[in-house]
């Protein structure tokens, strides 16, 4: 989130996209309705599905599966074509912004309404509705990345808001929501194939960098390699480490992946997860390390396979960091049982048997604080430094002295700080930064610019035209020593950066200087390093509207995507949608979490929730003789199928099923109960929607399209 | 004396079944027994409403009126309580309770039901306050240490109150004041087109 939850409270309008806040985050609703309450703001819901949280809104609009960037690139034209555009923060904070512009016009109304299905008056109304309750704060989560354009989605939310001038502003942002306690800080850490902690990339000053924070040896690392290359290599993504094992696609490697530890993974979020499977029997060695046994660890018909019983998150403690990149401190309530160890234990006894518990713990003698002092040392680029293990506590202890609204505390211990020190936070003087991006407040007291990451001027190959990446003369946080925009800091310590000073001197200069150690620069439209350097709309690879893949046609195929070959062109078929006619979305519930391995295990929340099930619309149900509460079958086609009940409901249209994907215990109807370990049966189980869950990638990043698949259905 | 209350504020409720959960992980509920559901209706529609819904401890509560072995009464907060070692499990408050909060251990047709059990706004039974045995029949006395009931305790949104009846209909009453011309100003989204 640029923003944080509390600070929602200030909306003026609310636009959530790819968002089931009120299933998948119940408690940010307290802020949510507080903006609707207070300040009458509308709340426009995006989705497929009449949503809990479209039960709260005030405008829902029904968009079609994986057409979302169509939408917003649509109400983006809209605005402009009104002038209705943030005109200075334009020409001040925002690149390449005619070149997108230009891109926009092909998505007139009535064209957003032949891809999307949304009525051209009613995207000419959410227009209006954003350009007249400003600032609106947009929030999106999977419902918005999970699609083979993903990436150009998520740029599409972007681009709108900084086109309404939201960005920056209490009250506006783009507000993506995390999970749970600590996404936000799994992200962070880069638990990530092509990064190293604190989004440093793979190139070989990013190694150093670490080996230095690490205090290890870099040749020790290097040597750690087969050769040096793949130290550079992006490596396999979770969406499709199977295909490693499988040797069914063509990979980019040396040696098939032969071992894989599961930690904390809810296996069967995995799309075309009966094929997952079948890499689970196909590993020499698996470990799932969990406090539950996941589905997984029913899969495996093999003895390859060993269940670390894990502690609970209240058996242990360390430092989490909130959707609100806010960090906390996570008290252990009691001791791990019936043998179960923390986290950390079970990782210490793994790097001491492999043989490197010398070189892993060189700055770690006190856990959890020295890995939260490990990460201040070193991840600079996000400003994690000024969050000690000693300010974390203070901010746990004096939390009542926190604003609800603003974050602030108003005297007492920590006067002045943002509580959980969001960051960045630049120093350990520093109060962090509740708002990202917001030039109205000083960099030392949590204002912050545009960062200058993308050199400091560009020629656009659409347009010829040549732009300076900087911020516009005059726009700076109030104490900037440069009156606009200035390149980010390097070479205070002769041969260092900002994020490679471990020093810390170039921040501190910065912050002294009252400008931020990463430049001034203007947010930009146009991502010359992506296929789509400005967001457009492609058909889902699996469409239902055969009609519109000639002219919004997939990718070319991509031969070494994350070291899998990834079909693009060749995967999409006009014909498809003939044999599989209806779309396929998936979603989450309240009760359950992830792949329900834990919830599934409660016996209240599985009272709640007993049964996996398929929405359907009562005429499609109608229309091939399925009655509600009977059993259907669902099947992809890749050929996996699922056997659920159908609950009949108007939530979803007649071109949707939705799927709940927390279920699993069963295999395409056959029970894996025998599977668990004796005793340790979760209380319901049930097919495993992702079994059906269709071929798809993003194109830059390979999250899996789990939301706009092809599905067909039949009686049981 | 105060007078306790609860209130479900429907534009509010997310139907996430917190209070459910929140009650029956608090109280040690076996599974079947519902002190507190949500009820959802117009599920999937424009319109879709839910609310929170347990034993309202209703003033002259009709189940005192017909419980023919005298095991329910209130207390002088308006908190309706029994007692389970006097109840036959005749199911006659279930049948007199407007809101379905009566429930039975054992749910056969015929034959024994089991002690009724209920919603006690969490604060424990009859029995002697914070004893073992008000522990295992009742649940928590939460009221005897001065909080509300864990249902109201852990609502998301704030949706379900619990307390004393006038700090209640403050929260309601200022919380409404705050929506201002939003959701209750009846109209003007048409005549406005502010939305």
């Amino acid at each position: 989130m640029t923003n944080s939850l509390n600070d929602m409270r200030h909306a003026k309008s609310m636009i959530f996209i790819g968002s089931n806040a009120a299933e998948a985050h119940p408690i940010s609703m307290q802020h949510i309705l507080h903006a609707k309450e207070v300040n009458n703001a509308p709340i426009i819901v995006v989705d497929p599905r009449f949503t809990k949280l479209a039960a709260k809104a005030t405008e829902f609009v029904r968009v079609r599966p994986g057409t979302d960037c169509a939408f917003i690139m649509g109400l983006i034209n809209e605005i402009i074509q009104n002038d209705w555009q943030d005109k200075e923060f334009i020409s001040t904070r925002v690149a390449g912004y005619e070149e997108m512009a230009e891109v926009a016009t092909k998505y007139t109304p009535e064209e957003v309404e032949n891809v999307t299905g949304i009525p051209a008056a009613q995207t000419r109304h959410v227009a209006k509705i954003l350009a007249t309750n400003r600032p609106t704060s947009l929030t999106w989560c999977m419902g918005g990345t999970q699609h083979h354009i993903g990436s150009s989605i998520t740029r599409a939310f972007c681009i709108l808001q900084l086109v309404l001038g939201n960005m920056g502003k209490s009250g506006g942002g783009t507000n993506i929501f995390r999970g749970h306690d600590n996404v936000q800080g799994a992200t962070d850490m880069c638990v990530l194939s092509h990064t190293l902690p604190g989004y440093y990339g793979l190139a070989d000053g990013s190694w150093k960098h670490w080996c230095r924070v690490w205090d290890v040896d870099y040749d020790y690392i290097k040597g750690r390699f087969k050769e040096k290359k793949w130290m550079n290599e992006k490596g396999f993504t979770l969406s499709r480490w199977y295909e490693g094992v499988l040797g069914e696609e063509k990979i980019e490697q040396y040696t098939p992946i032969k071992a894989m530890i599961q930690w904390g993974c809810g296996s069967n979020s995995n799309s075309q997860y009966n094929r997952v499977i079948r890499a689970y029997n196909k590993l020499d060695l698996f470990v799932i390390v969990d406090p539950f046994p996941t589905m997984a660890a029913a899969t495996c018909t093999t003895d390859n396979v060993y269940i670390l019983p894990c502690s609970s998150q209240y058996e242990t403690s360390g430092s989490v960091t909130s959707t609100s990149r806010q960090i906390q401190w996570r008290y252990k309530i009691v001791d791990p049982i019936n043998g179960c160890k923390d986290d950390y234990t079970i990782m210490r006894e793994l790097v001491t048997r492999l043989g490197f518990a010398d070189q892993f713990y060189k700055n770690i003698k006190e856990t959890p604080e020295d890995i939260t002092r490990e990460i201040n040392k070193g991840t600079l680029t996000i400003g994690y430094n000024g969050q000690t293990p000693e300010r974390i506590k203070k901010h746990m202890e004096n939390w009542h002295t926190f604003d609800i609204e603003t974050l602030e505390a108003k005297g007492g211990p920590c006067d002045g700080e943002y509580y959980g020190m969001p960051w960045p936070c630049w120093t350990e003087e520093h109060p962090g930064t509740p708002i990202l991006y917001d030039v109205s407040k000083p960099v030392a007291k949590g204002g912050l610019p545009f960062r200058n990451r993308f050199g400091l001027e560009t020629t656009y190959v659409m347009s010829g035209r040549t732009e300076d990446q900087l911020a516009a003369e005059g726009v700076c946080n109030p104490d900037s020593e440069v009156k606009g925009g200035y390149a980010e800091f390097k070479d205070v310590v002769p041969g260092t950066n900002w994020k490679t000073d471990l020093s810390q001197k170039t921040i501190k200069e910065a912050i002294k200087r009252g400008m931020a150690p990463f430049g001034n620069a203007r947010a930009r439209c146009v991502v010359w390093t992506f296929p789509d350097q400005v967001p457009i709309h492609r058909e889902p690879l699996h469409s239902p509207r055969p009609d519109l893949i000639d002219k919004y046609p997939t990718y070319e195929d991509k031969p070494n995507h994350y070291r899998v070959f990834t079909r693009y062109k060749s995967e999409q078929s006009p014909d498809l949608a003939k044999k599989f006619p209806f779309v396929l979305t998936t979603g989450r519930m309240v009760e359950h979490m992830g792949g329900g391995a834990e919830t599934r295990s409660n016996k209240y929340l599985a009272e709640l929730q007993p049964e996996m099930y398929a929405e359907v619309n009562p005429v499609i149900g109608n229309n091939l003789g399925v009655r509600d509460g009977d059993m259907i079958w669902i099947e992809s086609p890749e050929g996996g199928k699922v056997k659920v009940k159908a609950f009949f409901t108007e939530r979803v249209d007649e071109k949707t099923i939705f799927m709940p994907y927390h279920f699993g215990g069963t295999l395409m109807g056959e029970s894996l109960i025998g599977n668990y370990p004796k005793g340790h049966e979760p209380y319901v189980i049930g097919d495993a929607a992702n079994v059906c869950t269709n071929y798809g990638y993003d194109i830059v990043t390979q999250i899996q399209a789990t939301k706009d698949g092809l599905c067909k259905i039949s009686r049981a | 004396m105060g007078r306790m209350k609860f209130l479900c504020d429907i534009d509010r409720c997310i139907d996430c079944s917190g209070c459910v959960v929140a009650c029956k992980e608090g109280n040690h509920i076996p599974v079947g027994v519902n002190r507190r559901r949500v009820i959802t209706i117009g599920q999937g529609k424009p319109g879709e409403k839910s609310i929170s819904v347990a034993c309202m401890h209703c003033s002259d509560a009709p189940c005192i009126a017909v419980c023919p072995v005298d095991c329910i009464y209130q207390r002088e907060d308006g908190i309706v309580l029994h007692s389970k070692d006097a109840c036959i499990g005749c199911g006659y408050c279930f049948m007199a309770c407007p809101f379905g909060a009566p429930q039975f251990p054992r749910g056969q047709v015929f034959g024994a039901r089991g002690a009724m059990d209920k919603c006690t706004f969490c604060a424990g039974g009859p029995e002697e306050t914070f004893s073992t045995k008000e522990q295992t029949l009742y649940g928590q006395n939460r009221i005897a240490e001065g909080k509300v009931p864990l249902c109201a305790a852990m609502c998301a949104t704030k949706s379900l109150l619990a307390g004393d009846a006038d700090e209640v209909a403050d929260v309601y009453r200022e919380r409404n004041f705050k929506r201002g011309s939003g959701s209750n100003a009846w109209g003007w989204n048409k005549a406005y087109e502010k939305k």
